[in-house]
């Protein structure tokens, strides 16, 4: 598997490499933390082309034949499986309580939800939650650093990378045996996919530029994490850049 | 039965006091936006995404600030625009708000809008909501308005984090920086177009 990604990665670099000049005909970034917008591009490209010709149809496949109960449980078996990377994330942020929580709903749901496939711990009063190695760097005070697409991955930042290495090495699948993890990689992979149609769906009616909107799609979503849903700001003073923004605020 | 006349009297009044002004009303306007979506999309079948779009586009536009919203998503380049250029833009706008409603609330699966909290801004307010779905799963979706006229109408939508604005910001800024506001009225007409070609039902 690691091979296989190593190898996407190496092509991925020389499409990168051999489609750079077609990067300079898309719209400018006024963004300067997009200061790798041209490879991000290429990447973005690469990905987009293999979602479209092999992800996507295959996930629309999955989704016919693999009922929402059965995908329902997928999706569970590998949030639970991730579960011990928030646990450490909730260690890491301060928060007592949902660590006992998380760490209450992980042992529930690995054991009475059967390795994870259902979650009676939500219905026991252990929520879900969402943490993360690049939430955590953000609530110590990091900020985002470079945007980056990366190739199969998607969108990612600086911040961001570290919890790649974290959530493979706190993922217990990790640690099994190749015969085992393979198939089981290759079922997360189409079950995330499918779990995403419907937005993808909306990126592609929406979007004038996919790879802008995506971008700041990624990192508002980002930044509503580190603040557990309470970004500060939300106000109209957030829009304020120029003298048109200013006159709009004298004006309500 | 004297008694009972000013209790009756009292409680008349008592129940036409108006809440605090503000709060009330742009909770109404969220509330008022959420009830016709909700209609739309259970009515949706029946009014087919012609229908979806003609029952929503006087309400977005007697709800939404468009002439504000068009003045933030255009960014600094708005100054730069001739009171032709700005009336066309909004005017697209508005369009393509009707038909992008009409065609992501195209049926009904048991969902319902929460309306949670009220929260004051500078010269705006915050309304946050949650759509409910029928597995309890929430899409938070949090409304900033302004004070126009005698109401308060919507700027902002913010799904999940995402700010609906500061999208359409960084999308349009690309454009009309690279290829200019004409290129980005055709693009938008074009993205009004699909929409109708290919409805969703």
């Amino acid at each position: 598997m690691q091979t296989g990604r190593i190898h996407a990665a190496t092509v991925a670099l020389i499409v990168s490499v051999l489609g750079s000049g077609c990067a300079s005909t898309a719209p400018k970034s006024a963004d300067p933390t997009d200061s790798l917008e041209g490879m991000n591009r290429s990447f973005y490209s690469f990905n987009d082309s293999l979602d479209k010709n092999f992800f996507e149809p295959i996930a629309r496949g999955y989704v016919k034949v693999a009922p929402t109960p059965v995908r329902g449980s997928v999706t569970k078996f590998f949030e639970n499986v991730n579960y011990l990377n928030i646990i450490t994330n909730d260690l890491l942020q301060g928060k007592g309580g949902q660590f006992a929580s998380d760490t209450g709903r992980f042992l529930v749901n690995s054991t009475m939800g059967i390795g994870g496939l259902f979650d009676p711990a939500t219905s026991l009063g252990m929520p879900e939650h969402d943490e993360d190695t690049g939430q955590t760097l953000g609530t110590w005070g990091a900020n985002e650093g470079t945007y980056l697409v990366l190739p199969l991955m998607g969108p990612s930042s600086v911040r961001d990378l570290p919890d790649a290495a974290t959530s493979m090495l706190l993922n217990p699948l990790t640690y099994l045996n190749a015969i085992v993890t393979l198939p089981l990689g290759v079922l997360n992979a189409i079950n995330t996919r499918a779990n995403l149609l419907e937005a993808s769906s909306i990126r592609d009616q929406a979007a004038l530029d996919p790879y802008t909107f995506v971008r700041e799609a990624y990192r508002q979503q980002r930044e509503y994490k580190i603040y557990d849903g309470n970004p500060p700001g939300d106000g109209f003073e957030d829009y304020v850049e120029g003298d048109a923004d200013a006159a709009i605020l004298k004006i309500y | 039965m004297c008694f009972i006349s000013v209790l009756t009297l009292a409680l008349a009044l008592f129940a036409t006091q108006p809440v605090p002004a503000a709060e009330a009303d742009s909770r109404a306007t969220v509330e008022k936006l959420h009830a016709v979506l909700i209609e739309t999309m259970q009515q949706s079948g029946v009014l087919g995404y012609k229908g979806r779009v003609e029952k929503l586009a006087p309400v977005l536009q007697e709800l939404f600030e468009f002439e504000a919203i068009a003045r933030l998503v255009t960014g600094r380049y708005w100054t730069t625009l001739n009171s032709a250029k700005r009336s066309e833009f909004i005017e697209v706008f508005k369009r393509l708000s009707a038909a992008t409603y009409a065609e992501n609330f195209d049926g009904f699966g048991g969902e319902h809008f929460e309306t949670r909290a009220v929260e004051d801004k500078k010269n705006a307010q915050l309304v946050k909501t949650a759509l409910v779905k029928t597995d309890g799963k929430e899409v938070s979706l949090n409304y900033l308005l302004v004070k126009s006229g005698e109401m308060w109408r919507i700027v902002n939508v913010v799904a999940e984090g995402v700010s609906d604005l500061s999208l359409k910001r960084a999308e349009y800024t690309a454009v009309i920086g690279s290829s200019g506001i004409d290129a980005l009225i055709a693009k938008l007409n074009a993205k009004v177009a699909s929409y109708a070609a290919t409805p969703a039902t």
